[in-house]
């Protein structure tokens, strides 16, 4: 990884730690690798608990190393975490991976997270490709989330197969999917379909599925998920209409377009711009 | 329910002494309902139950009853280990899974991090886990190394006994001492005068598994004394009121040691109720049934009372962990008495 994100990351941590807060962590960044993965352990016994929050050119000059990545909103020892793994000595492949690799097997449920939010600045990305499709197998809350929202290593790495099924996890879970990084480019229409198979499950059972995820199937509409759209505009619930709407802007397909025109307002509404994904976030 | 020897016999606990007769049941049917007014709003801390063994039923009822924190000990599981990885794992729970399951329950979750004293007699073993052990006595929320001491008093479990004392040492961290059940007397003994031929000031140490013929000694000499109140086999709670009533409430705490036996993890509250109806001061009750314990293992620094003394609720969590997104994070109750599940 580049010295530039090392060097972001400090300057964050600079600005959030005190004069021994500081010296600690150059004094283990500097140690053996023992040492220093020992320090990215012990590191609730020598910093605060505190909450990181950035400014927008620091969110912009780090976005801009990687995009998608960020540290708004972590703790102190979370970023910490991080910024001791930037400086673990890469040039080993072998040693590297291996040091790597203790500590995920040695983890409680802090380090994990900081472990799986690391994963877009650790060296050999590929290496790590079974570790984060585990992540998203956690029955442990923080841990999937600290792989599937706010973390760019997925849509960067993750097979098509292992995509939707981080982004069907998230839903199952009831997270919000438009915290998921690359959620747009990585939609796909197999993604599409099964998420019409998981709706159809959950109005079985008398439940819903958040207005939102409709997001992830507009591009794909043809003739076998134009039920499900009539069954959001038949819905009682508005934000269900609203996501058809919605859906059906972003299909192409002439049944779609044609279903959206018989709502007067809510074309209205969604081609002037009034009404958005966005209005559906939460 | 009817309880004779031999249902025991087929589920011992890891502390159960298999040579002592079964007397009458110590616990009383005392309902949730007869005793919850008399424990309204008292907040507790159980600084030694074992979580893994236990179901997610246990924790609601803990929770409802007013347990806000609790101390899971690393011991041996009943099925002895046969490799390190399972010391690994097991130790990873601890920090791992479990913390996060009883999270759900709006329950602050810490663990010690030890060799237990049977498996200290697997000397192979014990000396691959004494290397990895480092590992995991400074991880967050790790508040004491335990539950160590003797078993069946062998050379192994003082060497490992030894060992682990000298951790604690290096790490600042208190030691939890198991106490064994055979000759109960001596052991407890034993155990003290290494840790103090060690150096280690008795105040960052806690002697579990106390009983009246113990007590005394124990805190003459400086250190904690922990009762374990389990039903039929160990200290009953009746039993504990009389010895907080002769010897007050300083270095006394109480903890339920339930595990995968016959135990019950509402000992805590149960025997706060019982103390309440004996007279014992609402302080006294709050010393021994949670400050105590705080203050001991709160030495570890690894306490934070502010994580869990007005209810560990999911809000908090969220900041914790510096995230707001979190939803879906703790357990909903379902209703327990309906026949219709949803």
């Amino acid at each position: 990884m580049p010295d530039i994100i090392k060097q972001k990351l400090w300057e964050i941590l600079d600005l959030n730690t005190s004069g021994p807060e500081a010296d600690w962590l150059q004094s283990r960044a500097a140690a053996s690798p023992m040492d220093l993965m020992t320090a990215f352990v012990a590191a609730p016994r020598f910093l605060s608990k505190k909450i990181i929050a950035l400014d927008k050119d620091q969110k912009w000059a780090l976005n801009a190393e990687i995009s998608g990545f960020s540290v708004d909103g972590w703790s102190l020892v979370r970023l910490a975490r991080v910024w001791f793994l930037t400086n673990l000595d890469a040039s080993d492949k072998e040693e590297y991976v291996k040091n790597i690799e203790t500590l995920f097997d040695t983890a409680e449920m802090n380090e994990l997270v900081a472990l799986y939010a690391a994963l877009p600045v650790l060296s050999y990305p590929d290496q790590w490709l079974f570790r984060a499709t585990d992540a998203v197998r956690s029955n442990m809350g923080f841990v999937f989330d600290a792989i599937a929202l706010h973390n760019p290593y997925p849509a960067k790495h993750f097979s098509e197969l292992a995509w939707n099924q981080l982004v069907l996890k998230t839903i199952f879970n009831d997270k919000p999917i438009h915290f998921i990084e690359g959620l747009e480019i990585r939609a796909n229409e197999k993604l599409a379909f099964t998420l019409s198979d998981f709706a159809h499950e959950r109005w079985a059972a008398g439940r819903s599925v958040p207005a939102q995820v409709w997001r992830l199937a507009g591009k794909f509409f043809n003739q076998t998920l134009m039920p499900d759209i009539q069954h959001l505009f038949d819905s009682e619930k508005d934000e269900d209409k609203k996501a058809a709407a919605l859906a059906c802007n972003d299909s192409s397909f002439p049944a779609a377009q044609y279903l959206l025109a018989k709502y007067t307002d809510l074309e209205k509404a969604v081609k002037s711009g009034a009404l958005t994904w966005a209005d559906l976030e939460h | 329910m009817c309880l004779n020897n031999n249902d025991i016999a087929t589920n011992p606990s890891h502390f159960e002494d298999s040579e002592e007769t079964v007397a009458a049941p110590a616990h009383r049917d005392i309902a949730w309902n007869d005793y919850k007014d008399l424990i309204k709003g008292m907040r507790f801390f159980d600084p030694h139950i074992h979580m893994v063994s236990r179901t997610t039923d246990d924790y609601q009822a803990m929770h409802q009853a007013g347990i806000v924190a609790l101390i899971e000990p690393s011991f041996w599981v009943g099925q002895p280990r046969t490799g390190l990885s399972s010391f690994k794992d097991y130790y990873s729970s601890l920090v791992g899974w479990e913390r996060f399951r009883s999270s759900q329950f709006g329950i602050k979750h810490y663990c010690t991090m030890g060799l237990n004293s049977r498996e200290a007699n697997n000397e192979a073993l014990a000396e691959q886990v004494m290397e990895i052990l480092p590992l995991y006595i400074y991880k967050e929320g790790v508040v004491g190394v335990g539950e160590i001491g003797f078993d069946d008093q062998t050379p192994a479990e003082e060497k490992y006994y030894r060992l682990q004392l000298e951790l604690a040492k290096s790490a600042k961290l208190p030691v939890q001492i198991h106490t064994p059940h055979r000759d109960k007397k001596k052991g407890t003994e034993r155990s003290m005068a290494i840790a103090l031929e060690h150096g280690i000031d008795p105040s960052w140490v806690i002697v579990d598994h106390n009983n009246e013929e113990t007590v005394k000694s124990v805190l003459d000499k400086g250190f904690w004394a922990a009762f374990t109140i389990y039903p039929f086999t160990k200290m009953g709670n009746e039993r504990m009121v009389k010895v907080v009533e002769q010897y007050g409430p300083e270095r006394i705490m109480v903890n339920s040691a339930a595990d995968w036996g016959i135990s019950d993890p509402l000992a805590i509250p149960k025997t706060a109720a019982l103390m309440k109806m004996r007279g014992i001061s609402d302080e006294t009750i709050r010393m021994v049934t949670y400050q105590n314990a705080i203050d001991a293992f709160g030495k570890s620094g690894q306490i934070d009372v502010s994580d869990f003394e007005s209810g560990y609720a999911i809000d908090h969590t969220e900041k914790f962990h510096g995230n707001s997104i979190l939803r879906g994070g703790q357990q909903p109750s379902p209703a327990k008495d309906s026949l219709v599940i949803q």
